[in-house]
């Protein structure tokens, strides 16, 4: 998938005067806020089980290539094949080349993320093979053509109507206003595509080392359903998502569902390992993991190592005030909240997404929500002075900081300051708060009021009234 | 805790509450005095260095902030009615400095002495009642950058504070502990979105009927603030210490400039 992220803003304003977005989004964001925050509360070892969970995390990542290498050992020993891709080029080449090799001409694609962000639909195009989304919110998303607004749910900034207006233009059904109504519909259509299919695509959760096994959790069963019914399975996942050990399971589990959905577990905890096996009852025939990098070891080399503990739960983007307002489509990639504020920079390039970390006011809501302790708010800082670095700030915003710098480095020149902003400030507003700013700050005084500097600041009047005894 | 001897400390007044908001320092000022506190106002400070921090300029942030750290005396507590700024002293600073090994013991030395208004008068002081004779229905917005670095004291300062005024009838919002908008830099360079953020705040604040909002912090007060100033919304938006010092309002002019 392609970033779009430079157009934050502009894409921000768009959700902003949307009103039917703005409305899906106070319902469902405010819906699944309310059911993760009781969740976690009525969690009584939350603390405890995100303390372990996050040092697992670490502790996994430090030793990252040994486990990944008993993975692929254990994996391959159980039947599975392992492949291994640089980047979202040689991905692709891999999924066309699997696709080919096992004769596929129909694939059911359960929501994931890594295929989304390797472009997997491009490589199975090129391939010739058809393609269906079964996930229900993937699959209206795709019919209407707009990017997942959400990790956990593709069409979560859809409103029934919208979704009802997709079904119409698209496959030609009739209006209809309830959910059922409209799930009945994609389920017909899907099921008809999970019986013809040569092979199911998905993402992972996790990987356990120790096993090799591939673990799928859904709550609608269709990730389910792709990986066992079609002949082939095609699991796509990054690097990051191996944990060392089936015990270590548990505590993920209970933290991704509480802060996902806000219930205890997920509906459907499918644990893959292997293709099917003589007696099996189901199962693919054929198993293939590809694991992407995709700028991921770089990420665990560095400063940002922590990021690759999230485990995409999506706690961070139901928490976030931002996200809440704009939704998911302005973050223009892949994963969008904070979260997609922080990985999107590191994996698609600051360059691309350098708006992204000052989408956010730093207070903190998403690193207080995430189960494994991500410290984002103090990424998204840090990324911020990296664009310094990268020389990808506008040159105004760095005379502005050097003229900050400059007055405040010195108590005298500010008191100066102070006094000619009062006068300008008096003259114009004649004692009232001022109602308009010039540019940079006219946006400030649209919808709110900005105080005239006092006409004796504090330590004017400190002076006046106790002396300069200081 | 009760203080042996005479406490002193210096109000660490932040930049904004001095220019825009010179009530507020006097308020934690009488606050402070009411409890037998010796307060200094040390004149050569200017600001934390949050504007540039916060924008990633941070070459500029340590130049502000090391000279923040000069302006104080080198002994007695360093008190804010800015929760951000003590915020930037605890969490911002090690950032900062986290490659000057020696401004960087300086600066914990420093943070180690400072704090929020609420906060001192009650882990510090161990104020229970500020004794304020302030009387109204008052609801809280707690501002997303109050401390929450090592120093964990008493869990909740403010709305503990507020409890205890007798003509005081505090009534919670809810989500009192969500985003305002603010942001600093962000309330600029997206206002829409900002503005988005306070509205809610607002119909929150406005759905609880109460007279007055307080707040412990210097931007989110010019935030909501500045939002009910347009709209002339029927409440009145206070800094936390205005509250707890019982005056609403001082007067703003007096003698020669």
């Amino acid at each position: 998938m392609e970033p779009d992220s430079r157009a934050f803003e502009r894409n921000a304003l768009k959700a902003l005067s949307d009103k039917e977005l703005q409305d899906a989004l106070e319902n469902a964001v405010g819906r699944i806020e309310a059911r993760r925050a009781a969740a976690v509360a009525s969690f009584d070892g939350f603390e405890a089980a995100r303390e372990r969970a996050s040092g697992l995390r670490r502790e996994t990542l430090s030793r990252l290539g040994d486990h990944l290498a008993r993975f692929i050992e254990e994996a391959e020993k159980r039947g599975a094949v392992v492949h291994v891709a640089r980047d979202a080029a040689q991905a692709r080449g891999i999924v066309a080349r699997v696709a080919r090799e096992e004769g596929v001409a129909l694939a059911v694609r359960s929501k994931s993320t890594a295929a989304e962000e390797i472009s997997l639909d491009d490589a199975l195009r090129e391939a010739g093979v058809e393609e269906v989304e079964t996930d229900l919110g993937g699959y209206v998303a795709r019919l209407a053509g707009e990017p997942p607004s959400h990790i956990l749910s593709s069409a979560f900034h859809m409103t029934r109507e919208a979704v009802s207006r997709v079904f119409e233009g698209k496959l030609g059904e009739p209006p209809a206003a309830d959910a059922a109504t409209l799930s009945a519909i994609a389920r017909k259509r899907l099921e008809e595509s999970f019986s013809r299919a040569g092979m199911g695509v998905s993402g992972a959760n996790f990987l356990v080392a120790e096993t090799g096994s591939v673990v799928l959790l859904s709550n609608d069963g269709n990730a389910r359903a792709g990986a066992l019914l079609p002949r082939v399975h095609l699991v796509v996942a990054g690097i990051e998502k191996v944990v060392p050990r089936m015990a270590d399971l548990p505590v993920f589990l209970r933290l991704l569902s509480r802060s996902a959905s806000g219930q205890p577990l997920p509906s459907y905890v499918s644990i893959l390992t292997g293709p099917r096996r003589d007696g099996d009852a189901e199962g693919p025939q054929r198993l293939h993991v590809l694991l992407i990098d995709c700028g991921r070891s770089a990420i665990l080399e560095g400063k940002y190592r922590d990021a690759l503990k999230c485990i995409r739960c999506g706690a961070c983007l139901s928490a976030c005030p931002v996200y809440g307002c704009v939704g998911g489509r302005p973050y223009g990639w892949v994963y969008p909240g904070p979260i997609g504020a922080v990985l999107t920079p590191l994996l698609a390039g600051l360059s691309e997404a350098a708006a992204l970390p000052d989408a956010s006011t730093l207070c903190g809501a998403c690193s207080d929500a995430c189960p494994v302790k991500v410290p984002l708010s103090a990424f998204l800082l840090e990324l911020r002075s990296d664009t310094r670095f990268q020389g990808l700030k506008a040159p105004a915003e760095i005379a502005w900081a050097k003229g900050y710098a400059s007055v405040m480095k010195r108590a005298g020149v500010l008191e100066a300051l102070e006094r000619i902003l009062g006068e300008l400030s008096r003259l114009v507003s004649k004692g009232h708060p001022l109602s308009g700013m010039p540019y940079p700050f006219a946006g400030w005084t649209e919808r709110r009021d900005f105080p005239s500097v006092a006409r004796r600041p504090f330590r004017k009047l400190w002076k006046i009234r106790r002396g300069a005894r200081e | 805790m009760d203080p042996k001897g005479p406490v002193s400390a210096s109000l660490f007044f932040s930049c904004s509450a001095d220019a825009f908001a010179p009530d507020v320092c006097f308020a934690a000022t009488e606050l402070l005095e009411r409890f037998g506190v010796k307060v200094g106002a040390p004149l050569s400070q200017t600001c934390c260095g949050q504007p540039a921090f916060f924008t990633g300029n941070r070459k500029e942030a340590r130049a502000v902030a090391r000279k923040l750290l000069r302006s104080f005396p080198d002994d007695g507590y360093i008190v804010t009615p800015s929760g951000s700024c003590a915020a930037m002293v605890h969490d911002g600073f090690p950032v900062l400095f986290r490659d000057e090994p020696r401004t960087l013991a300086a600066a914990r030395a420093f943070a180690e002495r400072t704090y929020e208004l609420s906060r001192f008068l009650v882990d510090v002081l161990g104020v229970t009642d500020p004794k304020s004779p302030f009387t109204g229905t008052v609801t809280y917005h707690e501002s997303c950058r109050l401390p929450k670095g090592p120093k964990a004291g008493a869990a909740d300062p403010p709305r503990t504070l507020l409890r205890s005024i007798p003509g005081v009838a505090l009534v919670e919002m809810e989500e009192a502990g969500r985003c305002c908008g603010f942001g600093g830099v962000f309330s600029v360079r997206h206002p829409q979105i900002s503005c988005a953020m306070t509205e809610r705040k607002i119909e929150r604040i406005l759905a609880t009927g109460a007279e007055y909002v307080a707040t412990a912090d210097m931007g989110c007060l010019l935030n909501i603030g500045g939002m009910i100033s347009r709209y002339g919304y029927p409440v009145k938006a206070l800094h936390l210490a205005q509250v707890l010092a019982g005056a609403p309002r001082v007067e703003e002019e007096e003698g020669p400039p």
